[in-house]
């Protein structure tokens, strides 16, 4: 007993002496001291590829520590951005701002970015880029990074398999080109699904998104406050067509995210894609991969939509908001975004880093010349007002309903979007 | 106490010493509990308490205090069917955990209760998934509990079995999240009621042995009722800690609060979801306190019948709460 | 650590022998206690094996996965041999999230939260145990009772007041509301009320010993046991608690618990396995000292403090 109460006693010593080392190693974070070094802390999240430039960042300017944190999932980097901002404390400097939650933040929060210049920089961005930052009382509280222009991908093997077109031009013309429509997309997969005997995409929830973007105004009105679900025919219109999808069986019943396995067993054969969804896609691979049969078309039915895109802000209880605001400035400029695009492949939101990434042609996708078909792409978007709830809506409302709709669970398209709306009572009501 | 100070210096002095003393000796066992006290209604009971103040208004998390809205914050959770799939599935995730654990550490305890070989090593194995945090239990039974990859998967696919979607299914996912409660737990909960049936008067084996009782036989009418305020115990305690179940479900999925159409959603992990995505702190707050009581009504419940065993049964072994500390860190 | 914990280890002989044989006495004697204890049987061995490679298994197998590459996951029948691999990945776990920091964060926390709670915990319970106040019985049922408080359901205004103290973010913010527990209180009390005659306590008064120096000099070295029992539990609690650090502080200045969560979700869509079991090995290491350091205090640390006779 005594002997190894001694040992006890030494290791909390042991423990001791290492908390001491550990308060000489974490002053290092946060603070600059009086001279000009300074670090900089920034927190981004997924695949958005602004680390490809911290190190040319660091490098032209000697005094500046860039402390980069990703999180993974805009859920968990929103939640901890909601705590931070209202604790007052603990936010990094910069902060990436997802599109979907924007809009729930306190314009207070973040630094007005006129203050540091941006309005001289003002032309680069695509104007309703730069206006999604703004706030309504002409605050500019993020600068653009990403836009999420959306094409689709589809697996050409399994198209030529079934008899369908195969070529990607082709296939966009397939799908009705410039003029492509939802139900057109229902009628080409209903025909998959027969030539083939498998499932035409994997979860309606992408396809509702992508529709939802598309309208002018989406599930709030454009004042941003009031709510345009209930009584929608546009949307109730739509979201019967899926549940009849649905039940004819087009969908794999998968859930929404992490499919890779079923997507290599070619489970599903087209899959929305948002700029920043081919790393995903080409994540659920083998780095180097090139056979998968994925290919990439210059088409979405029913037209242009965004998904997605995120924003820099500088935290306005940041001690370094000058130099925060003058990097933040430049990993949005167009020369960082292209070299974020072809790191991880967020879109350019800025028309000259667009031209930049222009010849950018993707192996994995069938050597598609992706920066060119994102670029037409994102032509004719239409930037949607996006409300407190938006990403609650999607993910808690629609999400899991389209869930139980794809489990078979219910099959009534009325049934099924009297559930939604009781749901929508529950999570905004 | 008043003394004179003049013309006795001798005496006045001995008094200042007397009445240092005497001060001493009345006030420093207060001042010995007064920083447990002090700080435990800071960072105990203030929160707690305050909780209720803020499920009274409507309370948001970035736009602060709003209005008062009396009870309307726990009218909404109640009739909330999220709170009540939450609470389903906390019920079920609680079941599935408490029942196998239950037996399966009666039984280690059992065969640990012999005279058996290499004891410590034992005991310590046992104890060994303990000091893994539920982080740690989860991320690493993520691998265990994978759809398509890992020692359960390659051994469904051996014997041509359909996978299991350990993440999306509502009863695979209560048990496997039952699993890493149940992986962590047991081998404590067996040590604990080993301690009971060692308690128990070996003489009560030997005259029931003489009598003829077999082993089984008597492991139920000997043992099992002498460890029963044990068992009693750590079935509270497992309640009280099941009740407030959060890490597992919280990382079984991370990019969800509890599964994309919350399988495996608990109440904490409905608390959280409105506290913090959802930013509704009076929500919030007043799920906290709904899970208070229940908690509550669950100690009264097993006070009450803990009490009533202990006046039936003969020589009561006293449970001390060594563990309620160490079994409520469960989350 | 209780004296009155039944060790029954040798059964105590139920009478001195007086006249008769010895040799038969010895006989009768083993005969009981085969009786009370019996030898176990091959299967009560086959049973505790199967027990322990279920305990060992999972951390076994994150070991190896950690040392080998992620799809060796895949293997069918399971990968039981570690890999090479193991340094790369856990020195790829450390590159992705701020690893280092949380393991020398959590380190900071965990003991600096061992310290107080051990030292205002002795302090109480010696108190509690030893010394006669005005509402003594009533103050320690007041402990008991909120022994049983589920503290973290009180998580929303310990935010807003770490808030209003501009802490989160900080460790302090983990520290301040772990510094005390009702159960380290209580523990002390428990062991002290045994462990110290109260004439020594009286003694000491009669020597003019002041209370503190009766407390350092008698109370102190009599709790030391007890005192590391309860150090090794709360070092556990806080090292392996998730819900408040999660909250209270960031991802870039992480607890190592924090910090492997953020690990187990960095490779999004299409994780690296091996990297996150290797790091979940990783937070894993220290506790792992400290039970083989101190596995045997826990057992009986447990053990004892679950029955007093």
């Amino acid at each position: 007993m005594n002997s190894s109460r001694t040992r006890i006693a030494a290791s909390v010593a042991g423990i001791a002496a290492l908390a001491l080392i550990a308060t000489g190693c974490s002053t290092g974070g946060g603070e600059g001291g009086g001279d000009d070094k300074v670090t900089l802390s920034i927190t981004t999240f997924g695949t958005m590829g602004v680390d490809a430039n911290y190190e040319q960042y660091m490098e032209e300017n000697p005094n500046v520590t860039i402390e980069a944190t990703n999180l993974e999932g805009g859920g968990a980097a929103r939640d901890d951005a909601y705590a931070k901002i209202a604790a007052g404390t603990g936010l990094s400097d910069i902060v990436a701002i997802e599109e979907g939650w924007l809009g729930t933040i306190p314009d207070d929060s973040f630094v007005d970015l006129r203050d540091y210049g941006i309005e001289d920089v003002k032309d680069s961005w695509l104007d309703w880029k730069y206006d999604q930052g703004t706030t309504t009382d002409g605050k500019v509280i993020g600068a653009g990074l990403d836009i999420g222009p959306q094409g689709l991908c589809y697996r050409g093997d399994l198209f030529e398999a079934a008899g369908l077109p195969s070529e990607r031009t082709e296939v966009a013309e397939y799908f009705g080109g410039d003029d492509a429509t939802w139900d057109r997309f229902f009628e080409v997969g209903q025909e998959y699904v027969d030539n083939s005997g498998k499932a035409f995409y994997h979860s309606p929830r992408f396809f509702w998104n992508s529709f939802v973007n598309q309208q002018e105004e989406g599930y709030y009105k454009k004042d941003g406050e009031t709510l345009n679900i209930e009584g929608n025919d546009v949307l109730k219109d739509q979201f019967t067509k899926i549940v009849e999808a649905e039940n004819d069986e087009l969908g794999a019943g998968l859930p929404g995210w992490e499919v890779g396995p079923e997507a290599k067993a070619g489970d599903f054969a087209v899959y929305m894609c948002p700029s920043w969804m081919l790393g995903i896609v080409q994540g659920y691979y083998d780095e180097g991969t090139t056979d998968s049969g994925w290919d990439f078309a210059d088409v979405l039915p029913g037209g242009a939509a965004n998904w997605g895109g995120a924003f820099l802000g500088v935290a306005e209880s940041s001690e370094h908001k000058e130099e925060a605001a003058k990097l933040a400035l430049w990993l949005a400029a167009p020369e960082q975004q292209a070299a974020s695009f072809e790191l991880a492949g967020p879109f350019p939101s800025t028309p000259e880093g667009q031209e930049l990434v222009a010849d950018t042609t993707s192996a994995f996708f069938n050597d598609a010349p992706v920066g060119e078909i994102f670029a037409a792409r994102s032509e004719g978007v239409i930037a949607q007002v996006k409300g407190p709830e938006d990403s609650n809506i999607q993910d808690n409302v629609f999400g899991p309903v389209f869930d139980r709709v794809s489990q078979g669970e219910v099959t009534d398209p009325d049934e099924a979007w009297d559930e939604a709306m009781e749901l929508l009572d529950q999570i905004v009501g | 106490m008043t003394t004179s100070t003049l013309g006795r210096p001798a005496r006045s002095e001995l008094t200042f010493r007397q009445k240092v003393s005497r001060f001493d000796y009345t006030f420093s066992p207060f001042l010995y509990v007064a920083p447990f006290f002090v700080l435990f209604a800071l960072i105990g009971v203030f929160p707690i308490a305050y909780t209720l103040n803020v499920s009274l208004y409507d309370w948001h998390l970035l736009e602060g205090q709003g209005e008062f809205v009396g009870l309307a914050n726990y009218v909404s959770i109640l009739s909330d069917p999220f709170f009540w799939n939450a609470f389903g599935n906390t019920v079920s995730i609680f079941l599935l955990s408490a029942i196998p654990q239950l037996v399966i550490a009666t039984g280690i305890a059992a065969l640990l209760d012999q005279a058996i070989r290499g004891k410590t090593f034992w005991r310590m194995s046992i104890l060994l998934p303990y000091i893994v945090a539920p982080v740690a239990v989860t991320v690493i039974f993520l691998q265990i509990f994978n759809q398509y990859h890992g020692p359960i998967a390659g051994l469904l696919e051996l014997f041509g079995l359909e996978p299991i979607r350990w993440a999306f299914d509502v009863l695979p996912s209560h048990i496997a999240i039952a699993t890493m409660v149940n992986w962590r737990w047991t081998g404590y909960n067996a040590l604990l009621l080993l301690a009971a049936m060692q308690a128990v008067p070996r003489d009560v084996y030997e005259s029931a042995a003489l009598d003829g009782a077999n082993k089984i036989r008597r492991f139920w009418s000997i043992t099992i009722p002498m460890i029963r305020p044990t068992l009693i115990f750590v079935v509270i305690t497992a309640t009280i800690g099941g009740l407030q179940i959060f890490t597992e479900p919280r990382l079984f999925d991370g990019r969800t609060y509890g599964g994309s159409d919350r399988q495996f959603q608990t109440i904490v992990l409905y608390l959280y979801e409105l506290a913090f995505p959802r930013r509704d702190f009076g929500q919030a707050s007043a799920t906290a306190w709904i899970l208070f009581l229940i908690i509550v009504l669950v100690g009264l419940i097993s006070y009450a019948i803990t009490r009533a065993i202990r006046t039936a049964d003969v020589k009561p072994a006293r449970i001390s709460a060594a563990s309620i500390g160490a079994q409520q860190g469960e989350s | 650590m209780t004296a009155t914990v039944t060790s029954p280890k040798t059964p105590k002989p139920s009478k001195s022998p007086s006249f008769e044989d010895r040799r038969v006495v010895d006989a009768e004697r083993r005969a009981k206690r085969k009786r009370a204890y019996e030898r176990p049987g091959v299967l009560t061995y086959a049973l505790l094996i199967a027990f322990f490679v279920g305990s060992a298994f999972p951390l076994w197998w994150s070991f190896v996965i950690g040392s080998r590459q992620s799809s060796d996951t895949n293997l069918v029948p399971p990968a039981v041999l570690p890999g090479p691999n193991f340094l790369s990945n856990a020195m790829k776990a450390l590159e992705t999230v701020p690893f280092l920091q949380g393991l020398l964060n959590s380190i900071l926390i965990s003991g600096a939260i061992t310290v107080s709670v051990v030292f205002f915990s002795t302090l109480a319970g010696y108190a509690f145990a030893k010394l006669r106040f005005r509402g003594r019985t009533g103050l320690l049922l007041a402990v008991i009772a909120t022994m049983a408080i589920p503290t973290q359901l009180g998580i929303i205004p310990l935010f807003m007041l770490m808030a209003e103290w501009q802490w989160i973010g900080t460790l302090q913010a983990v520290i301040v509301p772990g510094m005390v527990t009702a159960f380290g209180v209580f523990f002390m009390r428990q062991y002290l009320v045994d462990v110290i005659p109260d004439e020594l306590i009286e003694a000491a008064r009669m020597d003019g010993a002041s209370m503190w120096g009766t407390f350092r000099h008698v109370a102190l070295p009599a709790a030391r046991p007890a005192m590391a029992v309860l150090s090794l539990f709360t070092f556990m609690a806080a090292w392996t608690d998730y819900l408040w650090p999660s909250l209270a502080l960031s991802p870039r200045n992480p607890s190592v618990q924090t910090a492997l969560a953020a690990l187990s979700a960095s490779g999004g869509q299409n994780p690296d396995n091996a990297m996150v079991l290797a790091g979940a090995v990783l937070s894993v290491i220290p506790l792992l000292i400290l039970f083989f350091v101190a596995g045997k205090q826990l057992v009986a640390g447990i053990m004892q403090g679950a029955v007093k006779g």
